[in-house]
């Protein structure tokens, strides 16, 4: 019976082929741990997208209203506070390991020849998801959201020459109103998720257009020296995708999803307060992703230096980032011999942890 | 019939031109429509009202150099509704008797000034601005004194327009 719908299937569009193809794909055998954050990323967009629709049946994005909406969703919808926890703790720990998966490429050098376009890409979505993350604390309308839009609007408008109208056009006017709700709630909803789904797939594509490119442990019986683009080609041993490499994304995603399914029944996500404009005694918090950010705004004081915190270290700390291949062009993968770039991106990695503890630290201005 | 790119080099570019043409067009007609959708909050004007603070004799009461945090609600159009913007206006009394209206907004990104009695100053909660009691900046990041409402007195009454002074690039409202 199997076979018949199968038999019919591949009479007309040649399925089985299709699906082998897809599947039939080698991978470098022996890091095979290490190759599963990118699928594990795939997997937490895809519960983002699927819980996020259903958080809309009942979401307002509405000033006035969104907080209640939330409040709704998590306190009176059947299971809601599941829905709402599982999209809120998908999203830290997607944003966790978009970083994890980054500094995995980044110390093992995957991003040299020929895989540049393809960590320009992954930037793109490392760029976007973080976006959404922010969009999405936005959205719920609570205390903390008013005030980042604020705040981060404000950022906005230190941008040079166009700073002031971009701060407009992202508010729908001067001031924050119902309209900065209604663009962030497209933001969030529809343009940096279509973003992603676009960008996903361009990323695999360019995995598979590139060949098997491994961590340098994946040539080692190899006797070719490393300046020769040859020796990448051929790693050791591969293993096909389908189900040798599958069966272990599969478990690093169960791993994570029953984490995530943890914290979202135990945690659950917190709505807090109602936005109060008139706040006398709030000391608002960005998320913890965005707290070395936050850190770096305390240090730059006046009227000259201000444009340091909110546009040229970030944007030259991105632009650096996209321009990662460009810049670091030697042939070396392993970061044992390249002893520069593996020190300054784990200077670089203690930084941020630092400025993140210590941007977390309470601030409150109240204690006397 | 007409010929087919393989036949005819010319065929083939006449093809591509078209093909890009058509292209060039939809995306331009579709363009502008959506740039100007996500550039219209540029051309609107800003609705601007004041509104009541209060009464002069009522804030020859205050103490000098002690902020009072009186709330006010302004009803403006906001998109395709009218809306009630709460905000804070801090109104402060010097020696001389001089009246201030403060915003109680940071001026670097605009988070909820705390008052702390103890310190007399205003403490950004968010990134540790520092004004003293007439507004200065006295520590801290933030590029500029305080914000001060537009107001004006008419017959004993104080009235407050939601806009602040010597504010070019409207900041921080």
């Amino acid at each position: 019976m199997f076979k018949k719908i199968q038999d019919w299937f591949d009479e007309r569009i040649g399925l089985t082929e299709l699906i082998n193809e897809f599947n039939g794909e080698r991978i470098p055998r022996r890091g095979g741990w290490a190759y599963t954050f990118g699928s594990l990323l795939a997997f937490l967009f895809t519960i983002q997208v699927v819980t996020g629709i259903f958080l809309l049946f009942y979401y307002v994005p509405y000033f006035p209203m969104a907080r209640n909406a939330t409040y709704y969703i998590k306190h009176h919808v059947l299971l809601g506070n599941i829905l709402l926890g599982i999209h809120l703790w998908a999203a830290f720990t997607m944003i966790f390991f978009l970083l994890v998966h980054m500094a995995r490429v980044y110390f093992s050098g995957a991003y040299k020849k020929p895989r540049e376009l393809q960590w320009v890409a992954g930037m793109v979505l490392f760029s976007v998801v973080v976006v959404l993350g922010l969009t999405g604390y936005m959205l719920i309308g609570n205390e903390n959201s008013w005030w980042t839009i604020n705040v981060l609007t404000n950022v906005a408008s230190h941008t040079p020459i166009i700073g002031g109208f971009l701060r407009i056009i992202v508010r729908g006017g001067t001031e924050t109103s119902v309209l900065t709700m209604q663009h962030i709630f497209a933001v969030h909803v529809w343009l940096l998720p279509l973003v992603v789904i676009m960008f996903i797939p361009i990323h695999l594509f360019l995995i598979r257009k590139t060949g098997h490119q491994g961590m340098a442990l994946e040539y080692k019986n190899s006797k070719l020296s490393d300046d020769d683009p040859n020796k990448w080609i051929k790693p050791d041993g591969t293993v096909p995708f389908f189900p040798d490499q599958f069966y272990k994304d599969m478990i690093v995603a169960l791993g994570v999803f029953a984490v995530v399914y943890f914290l979202a029944v135990y945690y659950g996500a917190a709505i807090g307060p109602m936005y109060r404009p008139l706040a006398l005694n709030f000391a608002p918090e960005a998320d913890w992703y965005f707290l070395a950010n936050e850190e770096l705004l305390k240090y730059f004081p006046g009227h000259g230096l201000i444009i340091f915190s909110t546009f040229l270290v970030p944007t030259i700390g991105f632009a650096i980032l996209f321009a990662l291949p460009f810049i670091d062009r030697g042939h070396e993968r392993s970061p044992f011999k390249r002893p520069a770039a593996t020190v300054l991106g784990i200077l670089f990695l203690l930084l941020l942890v630092y400025l993140t503890l210590i941007g977390g630290e309470p601030k409150a201005p109240a204690t006397v | 019939m007409a010929k087919s790119s393989e036949e005819s080099p010319s065929r083939r570019t006449f093809m591509t031109v078209v093909i890009g043409l058509i292209s060039a067009i939809v995306g331009v007609a579709v363009t502008v429509p959506i740039l100007g959708v996500v550039l219209s909050p540029l051309f609107k004007k800003r609705d601007i009202v004041w509104i009541e603070l209060g009464s002069t004799s009522d804030l020859q009461k205050i103490a000098p150099l002690t902020p009072k945090f009186v709330p006010v609600y302004f009803r403006v159009k906001e998109g395709w509704s009218v809306n009630t913007l709460p905000r804070q206006v801090v109104v402060v009394k010097d020696i001389n008797g001089n009246f201030y209206f403060f915003s109680n907004q940071c001026t670097h990104l605009g988070c909820p000034l705390h008052w702390i009695p103890a310190r007399q100053k205003f403490l950004c909660p968010c990134h540790g601005g520092m004004f003293n009691v007439l507004g200065k900046v006295v520590g801290g990041p933030p590029p500029r004194p305080l914000y001060e409402w537009v107001h004006k007195i008419e017959k004993d009454t104080v009235f407050i327009q939601n806009k602040f002074l010597n504010n070019p690039k409207e900041r921080g409202i």
